[in-house]
């Protein structure tokens, strides 16, 4: 688990003008998300995000999912995969791999030195990496929250119709099918089968270091 | 009696049925009207709640957020109302909706400052306690931002 890394991180950091902000995707609320905090012994800002406000915002469509931002509100780092150490799973005759290790480097070295860090990224690479959604993403995350709101209200069936018309319009979302499977008896079986037909890296590989 | 009813059922469906709590879900807010309208599948919503429903207040040049302002179509204006329905499909904002509660996607013409101009947008959350955070609560620190999940 990550959470207990990232208090050492934050501790190690937070004298130095940092701030860590994570934010639980998480329909099922405290009940689903705090146990996760309490054994980290969070310290740093705990949010319980119960209808993936912040992935609605900055277009997130996996967990975990990181974005610098600076002293001023200006997105230094767009989003990517924010693991906090290296790990390699072997499953289901994939590997799924994270680097976290060059992430949290990188993350010092932008921390020690603010825009003058070669991982303070340029202009040109953040309009290269960012797109707007298209108008399917767009319905899909109006229903993904319309279903959030239903099932607030206890009315799950309803809730999962439109949680399906969101993974249908935005099949690459994960967040979009791992909440509905949560409250579901097979979501391990569920993620297999997506798993599997998924071509490429589950996590996107980093590209850290702007090509010059 | 039966007549009666008949002709007032038939006046409410002409001006659109009154609907009792009709909720806006944007940006993250939750928003029941007080007053609302469905007429022809669209909802009304007077104007006056605007602000709190998307940001946008009517003014006499159309509905504006800060430097932006989408001008209004005398079709979409009845009185103190605003077709809120046709002012989404005006600015290409998707919008779904079950029962009362009436779910609005972005609203792509805002969405620049985040995808040209680098600004993080804007969010609140309520943290463990229920305490509202916002990104700004953080100005002057640099923030890694992170999301995780349970699941």
């Amino acid at each position: 688990m990550d959470l207990p890394v990232w208090q050492s991180i934050y501790t190690e950091l937070n004298g130095k003008g940092f701030e860590l902000v994570a934010a639980a995707q998480d329909t099922g609320g405290e009940a689903a998300a705090g146990k996760w905090y309490d054994a980290a012994k969070a310290t740093y800002t705990t949010l319980i995000d119960t209808a993936h406000v912040v992935s609605s915002a900055y277009q997130l469509v996996n967990v975990p999912a990181g974005v610098w931002i600076d002293e001023k509100g200006r997105v230094v780092r767009p989003p990517e995969t924010a693991a906090p150490k290296n790990q390699e799973l072997k499953i289901g005759g994939k590997v799924i791999r994270t680097q976290g290790d060059e992430y949290v480097a990188a993350l010092r070295d932008w921390v020690a030195k603010g825009e003058a860090s070669e991982f303070a990224m340029s202009d040109s690479e953040y309009s290269r990496r960012m797109n707007g959604r298209s108008a399917a993403e767009q319905e899909a995350d109006a229903s993904f929250t319309l279903a959030v709101a239903l099932r607030g209200r206890g009315l799950e069936d309803l809730a999962r119709k439109w949680w399906q018309q969101a993974q249908a319009l935005n099949p690459e979302s994960w967040n979009y099918h791992r909440q509905d499977w949560s409250f579901t008896t097979d979501a391990g079986k569920k993620w297999m089968e997506k798993f599997q037909k998924t071509e490429g890296d589950y996590y996107p590989k980093l590209e850290l270091k702007e090509k010059k | 009696m039966l007549n009666r009813r008949f002709l007032l059922l038939g006046a409410g469906a002409l001006a659109g049925a009154p609907v009792a709590g009709a909720t806006v879900l944007y940006e993250g807010r939750e928003t029941t009207l007080g007053q609302s309208r469905v007429i022809d599948g669209d909802l009304w919503v007077e104007a006056r709640d605007l602000p709190k429903l998307n940001g946008f207040e009517v003014k006499p040049q159309g509905a504006c957020r800060g430097d932006v302002c989408i001008p209004l179509p005398k079709s979409l204006k009845n009185k103190s109302r605003l077709n809120l329905s046709g002012f989404a499909r005006k600015v290409k904002q998707a919008a779904v909706r079950e029962g009362d509660l009436w779910s609005f996607g972005e609203i792509p013409t805002l969405r620049s400052g985040y995808l040209d101009s680098r600004i993080a947008p804007s969010f609140v959350v309520r943290d463990r306690k229920g305490v509202d955070v916002r990104l700004e609560d953080f100005r002057g620190r640099k923030i890694l931002l992170l999301t995780w999940a349970s699941w």
